[in-house]
């Protein structure tokens, strides 16, 4: 299962055992070593000639790069190292070459025994594999040098620069260009396809940007005024806060008094100092309740649990010509800024 | 229109309980819930079975040595018995036997219902945790508390207040996700321990040695193609079986009661809950995510890059996890499960009374502090000008302004000297400040909501008059 399936580490791993395999078992063979083309893998008889035609017409671009890699190793090697093998599958770069191009453990016999038997030490030429038809020593360093000056020949070719094709003749609209631009021509451009669509396109975003600002000054405004009358002062008993108000208008009508010990009449805006939610007015427990974050009210509006960091807002309130209490919701008093002294802020109901 | 039947009909109510514990229908769905665990802990046995692993019988029974899957095939087996049995009775509700105690109930409500025992609870269970890594981490372990788990989560649904909680369609996303990330984090753990296991024996790393890198194509695309089809086959169904909660129109001037977040912000949320929105709503989110942002050059550990560790990196991992699990998924549970009505506490097992009362009077820091000393509070005269103001408010805060320098300035030198001197050497000082100054901004969450449970503060720093509230 591994073999058949190598990660790249993996691969990695083996062609790096074989290089130092390769590098350990140079030495040991005496200078003038030449490593002998193994003949074992595939083809039975593999005469020198054979390998040499097979190295002078590198088949594919994988077989000359495995060649010439195994070259670099072999110079990096010793001085006068192993020439490499003839492109033949027991190249570890063929190796790489096959199970890339096919993924198959058939193609790629294991690559450790193969590093093994590539560089087999033979200083009379003693061919690595034995009951093969063996080519003489001459053949094969004929063969070898062959594939290494071939190879070399490959490798030293210098990449030529491909002749630049010739440069497209400029249109002759383009080039007089020192001529000042004729009356008609600079009307056709105004009519050109171009000029047209970016013309109409910028005339539908304004277009679109005033009806946005004309969408911001409705013909209706459906909202409530901010003034309105809420009946008469009798109509809140002492010591109640009166819910009728606040789906419509979002206020409770307050009659208490507990705040300073005074008997007044105001209006506390339904918003929650904390971050806005819509409190609500438990009678039981005589506190306005928020369900966002659970801060606490009294009564008289003012703050005492949860997060909130200041008291309900009182709106204005006042007693009409007409003797009705008027609400209005267009002004503001926050107790921590000292407002809720403001007269206009409250009604007096010993006086209403 | 005869209103007689109508009548009748409310009149024969009357004995019923509105809120039914078990019905007929609930029972029947339980048995299929321990049916799913029966076959859960069938496969179960059987990998336990091919495991091969024995243990030694006590001498009672003989003092053998016999197959672990024994335990686990009676344990399945018991299960597929619980569910027969809700099978074959469930017509019967008032007489079924199974259903959670009260004695337990009302425990386990003591103890979550309580802000101050959640959070020491929530804390205990964090520690230990860390403690009894190698312990928890342990296959069977695992599989024992995936399986406590579940059964507290079967056996509790014998209680109506639960069903509500759980059974929203918000919410059952959410008790999938306490699944998700109980697992990871027991992975995180199996893992991390595997490696360490390995570096103290010298022993290459579970990454290095068990190689799991497959190929893009078709390995990864294939993946990726398959879990894209079943997470689109599950939002169908989800879609179809849980209902949108949708609620009426929306109105201006009525809020719902709880009114909740959406699950992945309830930590945001609770923390709004005890610092002023313009701390928690803007500032602490602004500094969590600055905060991540600077961790990779905060961070001079160069081990556990690219495998999983606990031993090389214990600081980092911590306070992740502290910052991770008791605060935003503990918060998150806090918010789904446990706040109510008025966002007042309410137990798992108890009844959302929207009349619950919790006193909450909470006292500032400067209250606490002149009226300590029997003071009343500076107070400016009124109807002066900002300027006259101005030195009487900041005389009246002036602790807060010094604790928090304390805190955020001082701190951060003494722990330098003490705590953090490794940290400290080796960052420098510009890159140690920030470090220190990020932690000790994400220990106030936990401090100041200690502070607020136990001595009922409400804030360090509190103008008002500024909007300036810490």
């Amino acid at each position: 299962m591994a073999e058949q399936k190598l990660s790249t580490a993996e691969i990695l791993a083996k062609l790096r055992a074989s290089k130092s395999n390769a590098g350990a078992a140079a030495p040991v063979a005496p200078a003038e070593s030449v490593a002998a083309p193994t003949a074992e893998a595939v083809a039975p008889v593999e005469s020198a000639s054979a390998a040499e035609s097979a190295a002078a017409k590198p088949g594919s671009p994988a077989d000359v790069l495995a060649a010439v890699r195994a070259q670099a190793a072999a110079k990096s090697g010793t001085a006068s190292a192993a020439k490499p093998a003839a492109p033949k599958p027991g190249a570890t770069s063929d190796i790489l070459a096959a199970i890339r191009a096919g993924k198959g453990g058939a193609a790629a016999p294991p690559v450790t025994s193969v590093s093994a038997e590539k560089v087999a030490p033979s200083k009379s030429a003693v061919a690595a594999s034995s009951g093969v038809p063996k080519p003489s020593v001459e053949e094969m360093l004929k063969a070898v040098r062959g594939i290494a000056a071939d190879v070399g020949a490959v490798a030293q070719v210098v990449p030529v620069k491909p002749a630049l094709p010739p440069m497209p003749v400029k249109p002759a609209a383009s080039k007089d260009k020192k001529g000042a631009v004729e009356r008609r021509s600079f009307i056709a451009a105004c009519f050109s396809p171009l000029v047209i669509a970016f013309g109409s396109m910028a005339a539908t975003g304004l277009l679109w940007v005033l009806d946005l600002a004309r969408f911001m000054f409705p013909n209706v405004l459906v909202e409530p005024p901010t003034k309105f009358k809420i009946g008469s002062s009798s109509d809140y008993p002492l010591g109640t806060v009166s819910t009728k108000w606040l789906a419509a208008r979002g206020i409770w009508i307050v009659h208490t008094d507990q705040y300073q010990g005074k008997n007044l009449i105001y209006a506390l805006a339904s918003v929650c100092t904390h971050l806005g939610c819509t409190p609500n007015w438990l009678e039981g427990e005589q506190k306005y309740k928020c369900p966002c974050h659970g801060s606490g009210f009294y009564v008289t509006g003012i703050n005492f649990e949860g997060p909130a960091p200041r008291p309900l807002e009182r709106v204005g309130i006042r007693v009409a010509p007409d003797g009705m209490l008027e609400v209005d919701k267009s002004v503001k008093f926050q107790e921590e800024m000292g407002q809720w002294q403001d007269p206009n802020s409250f009604v007096d109901a010993t006086l209403a | 229109m005869n209103s007689l039947p109508l009548i009748t009909f409310w009149l024969s109510l009357g004995s019923v309980d509105p809120h039914p514990n078990v019905t007929p229908s609930v029972l029947f769905g339980l048995g299929w819930l321990y049916l799913v665990l029966f076959a859960m802990n069938l496969v179960w046995t059987i990998q336990s079975y091919k495991r091969g692993r024995h243990f030694k019988l006590p001498d009672l029974f003989g003092g053998q040595e016999a197959p672990n899957a024994a335990i686990w095939g009676c344990y399945a087996t018991a299960l597929f018995l619980v569910a027969t049995a809700h099978f074959t009775c469930y017509s019967r509700p008032e007489n079924f036997l199974l259903v959670m105690p009260d004695f337990a109930k009302n425990a386990i409500d003591f103890i979550v219902a309580d802000a101050k025992r959640y959070f020491g609870v929530t804390m205990i269970a964090f520690i230990g945790m860390l403690l009894l890594r190698n312990w928890l981490a342990k296959p069977n372990v695992g599989w024992v508390l995936l399986n406590a788990a579940l059964l507290f989560l079967t056996i509790s649904l014998t209680d109506w207040d639960f069903r509500q909680i759980v059974g929203k369609p918000d919410n059952v996303p959410i008790v999938a996700m306490l699944f998700i990330v109980g697992y990871f984090t027991w992975l995180f753990f199996y893992r991390a321990n595997d490696n360490d296991r390995r570096r103290l024996e010298g022993r290459p790393l579970f990454e290095q040695e068990k190689n799991e890198k497959v190929l893009t194509w078709p390995d990864l695309v294939y993946t990726e193609m398959i879990c894209m089809i079943a997470v689109t086959a599950i939002l169908i169904l989800w879609g179809i079986a849980l209902q949108a909660p949708l609620e009426e129109p929306a109105s201006a001037v009525k809020t719902p009661n709880p009114s909740k977040a959406p699950w992945y912000f309830l930590g945001l949320q609770e923390m709004l809950v005890y610092y002023d929105p313009w701390l928690a709503g803007v500032v602490f989110p602004s500094v969590i995510l600055g905060g991540m942002m600077a961790i990779p050059y905060i961070d001079f550990n160069k081990l556990g890059n690219g495998y999983y560790t606990f031993n090389e990196r214990k600081f980092a991992i911590t306070t992740f996890m502290f910052g991770f699990l008791p605060l935003w998924v503990g918060m998150i549970i806090l918010g789904t499960f446990l706040r109510g009505p008025n966002w007042n506490i309410f137990g798992i097992y108890e009844f959302w009374d929207v009349h619950k009362l919790e006193a909450l009077n909470n006292v500032n820091l400067s209250e606490y502090f002149w009226y300590g000393f029997g003071q009343p509070l500076p107070m400016a005269p009124a109807g002066s000008d900002f300027w006259t103001q101005a030195p009487y408010i900041l005389a009246r805060e002036f602790v807060g302004f010094v604790a928090i320098g304390v805190y955020l300035g001082v701190l951060p030198m003494v722990m330098a000297m003490t705590v953090f001197k490794t940290f400290f050497i080796r960052m420098g000082f510009v890159r140690y400040m920030v470090f220190s100054n990020l932690v000790l901004m994400m220990a106030a969450l936990p401090i100041k909501m200690v502070l607020r449970w136990a001595v009922n503060l409400k804030y360090f720093i509190a103008i008002p008059e500024w909007f300036f509230n810490v």
